[in-house]
């Protein structure tokens, strides 16, 4: 006996029952999870940040190029027999003269061009040499003629909008193949392309009309532009800020500090937050018929449009102020009673200050959610309304019919020109930029408030 | 029982201050105050004492209708403060509390500076004509609760940057400075370390010359050192209700007994 147990105890060293040394079984097991626990995290936040990061790089890659612009500078002659036959300068006569007057003129200009520097070519007609151009390039003439009538009898620099094959040539979209399935430009075309970039006559350059201008028709993508729909966003988003904020603001200090806790409040409350969840098709509908059949306000105006988000962002301003409001210790409340402030003072004085954070950011996050939503604006016709008029005013801006941000996106993916195409991801560029300005204000706010302790 | 000096004793006003007469408070269904009399002097510290849940709080927020914060409680019976029935439909509840200053159990100073939370009162209350006036009243009662020599020098700075002592004497500051004719205490020091409670306590005895002070304590050595009349409750009820020095050295109750000398409670 005591052999047996001499002979095996140094061989072995089995742990002692209760040492702390040794994982027993269940702390193994325990561990184990732990850390297969955390495995799953790790894969998942990995997961997350892959899919960002496809996003983010599908978006700059698709649209970064609609930030550029391909431009043709070329020396038009402006003759005054072609553009004022009466040589009086009369702009009612040289109105008359439409965008399509001044093609002939163009066409010479490129002609002129193209042998001047040398580009040995097929295309000799100066109107096919014109298809390398937008078919805007003629009102841009016109605009210059009827703005400044004294140009007329010179020749004039012009940089005028390249075509969007030219474009799309410029940005790598269009190669030769392509185009010989494409009526719209040749592949002799780009020979001539190829010749005016060595020449220094077409050029790339920042697409400022992008960003500022306005939707083109669909045979014109290299004209259209945000800037429309981005005056109609703001527009709603004005009148969403003006509305939703104090209304859901006063709503939930009333329900929060003063309405009493019975059966109604209870309603009310849980409502609100099934408001919060209603899908947003749903408001726009309830626009289309509150505001639009009933009340008879004008289609497409970003009014309506406002009206409409803010029916959607007040559940998320009326949740996100109550709690923060909720957040306020209550002994400042019994604080401020106690040396004698009414409830009201103790609401406005103490606890809606210290709130304020929560409640700056639950609105920009709900002005942010509905700047991005396109869904109720299908319904109250701001989607395929072609914003080609910047608002007159104020008011024209409010009631003018208008588009905005996501349906303007939207309106360029389904046009079918791969141009627009290009414009929509550059669209979400901004789009994008906008709402990550919105969200870094909500945080500089946030972090301004909390600095007071 | 407990060492008290004999010259603290003297009870130096007898005028009633507060009288309460058949108070009865009910949590809902809970009967949580008890058919309460009791009469409380002017210039006098009195102490309410009790184990936990008792009702001692909940009967010092009758005083000063802190109790209508709180939706499901109701509060029958007479009190009435220089014999003005405070429960009265006619009573603001507001300028009630103007009245009847409070000190909480945990220091709650506003997040604003040390002298806008002392200023906060009399601003509301217009007490005030001008800055001059307004500096004054804010000196004072900074004085009065002892926190002036230590605050003078930064009277801007943030008032949740004191320590937990100075808290609570901005706290008693603030609260003296709208002028009440009383102050409620919901136990003032049981947040607070050895020392700070050693000043507060001496503050609760200055403030005796001027106001009618009632305090909630769990530390029966703080009921005898500061009061002059201590309310034992138990249950809801208030049990016995004498001179301080009576109730800690010959209490007429078995349970007042009991609690003081550690065996319920």
């Amino acid at each position: 006996m005591t052999d047996a147990t001499s002979a095996s105890a140094p061989a072995s060293q089995p742990p002692r029952i209760g040492s702390i040394l040794h994982e027993s079984d269940r702390t193994k097991r325990r561990n184990a999870a732990e850390r297969r626990f955390r495995l799953y995290g790790v894969i998942a936040i990995s997961i997350g940040m892959l899919f960002l990061a496809a996003l983010l790089f599908a978006i700059v890659r698709n649209g970064i190029p609609a930030f550029t612009q391909t431009y043709m500078t070329l020396q038009v002659e402006l003759p005054a027999d072609v553009l004022d036959e009466n040589g009086n300068r009369d702009p009612e006569d040289l109105r008359k003269v439409s965008t399509f007057g001044y093609n002939p003129l163009i066409a010479a200009a490129l002609e002129r061009t193209v042998s001047e520097a040398g580009i040995e070519t097929e295309i000799t007609d100066g109107s096919d040499l014109r298809d390398m151009l937008s078919s805007a390039a003629g009102a841009q003439l016109r605009d210059t003629v009827l703005a400044n009538p004294d140009v007329i009898g010179t020749t004039q620099e012009f940089r005028l909008l390249a075509s969007s094959r030219v474009d799309g040539y410029m940005k790598g979209r269009v190669d030769r193949e392509s185009l010989a399935r494409d009526p719209n430009l040749s592949p002799e075309h780009l020979d001539v392309v190829d010749g005016l970039v060595d020449a220094g006559a077409i050029n790339r350059s920042f697409n400022w009309p992008f960003i500022t201008g306005s939707d083109a028709s669909e045979s014109r993508p290299e004209q259209a532009g945000m800037g429309v729909a981005i005056l109609g966003s703001f527009f709603m988003m004005l009148v969403v800020l003006v509305l939703s904020l104090p209304i859901g603001v006063a709503a939930s200090i009333y329900l929060e500090e003063f309405a009493p806790q019975n059966k109604f409040t209870d309603f009310i409350e849980v409502n609100i937050s099934n408001l919060a969840a209603v899908p947003s098709i749903v408001f726009g509908i309830l626009g289309l018929a509150v505001f639009i059949q009933f009340a008879h306000l004008p289609q497409s105006a970003p009014l309506v449009g406002g009206l409409t988000l803010t029916l959607m962002t007040l559940p998320t301003i009326v949740i996100s102020t109550r709690a923060s409001l909720k957040a306020v210790p209550p002994s400042i409340r019994d604080a401020a009673l106690g040396v004698g402030a009414s409830k009201m003072q103790s609401v406005f004085h103490h606890v809606l200050p210290l709130a304020m954070p929560g409640i700056l950011t639950g609105t920009i996050i709900g002005l942010a959610q509905a700047l991005g939503e396109t869904a109720p604006l299908l319904l109250i016709g701001m989607v395929g309304y072609i914003a080609t008029n910047y608002p007159d005013g104020v008011a024209s801006g409010f009631l003018d019919p208008n588009s905005a941000m996501p349906a303007q996106i939207f309106e360029w993916a389904k046009r079918a020109d791969p141009a627009y195409y290009e414009r929509a991801w550059g669209g979400i560029i901004i789009l994008l930029v906008f709402l990550l300005t919105m969200n870094l204000i909500a945080i500089l706010l946030r972090r301004r408030f909390e600095r007071r302790w | 029982m407990y060492d008290v000096p004999n010259s603290e004793r003297t009870v130096t006003a007898t005028d009633t201050k507060i009288a309460a007469k058949g108070v009865q408070v009910y949590y809902g269904d809970t009967h949580a105050i008890k058919d309460v009399d009791v009469q409380i002097a002017d210039k006098t510290v009195t102490a309410f004492i009790g184990p936990s849940g008792c009702g001692k709080s909940t009967f010092l927020r009758c005083l000063n209708r802190m109790n209508d914060t709180i939706d499901i409680c109701r509060v029958e019976g007479d009190i009435h403060i220089d014999g003005e029935d405070i429960y009265d439909k006619r009573v603001d509840p507001v300028q009630l509390r103007a009245k009847v200053g409070m000190v909480f159990q945990k220091p709650n100073p506003f997040p604003k500076s040390i002298y806008d939370n002392v200023a906060y009162g009399p601003r509301i209350h217009g007490m005030a004509r001008n800055k001059a006036e307004l500096d004054d009243i804010v000196e004072s009662a900074l004085r009065r609760a002892a926190l002036w020599n230590e605050a003078k020098d930064r009277l801007q700075a943030p008032g949740t940057g004191l320590s937990g002592g100075q808290q609570q004497r901005l706290c008693i500051a603030r609260a003296v400075a709208t002028e009440p004719e009383i102050l409620l205490m919901d136990e003032p020091c049981s947040a607070l370390d050895p020392i700070a409670t050693a000043q507060v306590e001496e503050l609760i005895d200055e403030l005796r010359q001027n106001y009618a002070v009632v305090i909630v304590t769990h530390s029966m050595q703080q009921a005898a050192r500061v009061s002059q009349k201590t309310a034992f409750f138990h249950l809801g009820n208030l049990v016995e209700y004498d001179d301080t020095n009576k109730i800690f050295t010959n209490p007429t109750d078995k349970r007042t007994e009991s609690y003081i000398t550690g065996r319920i409670g």
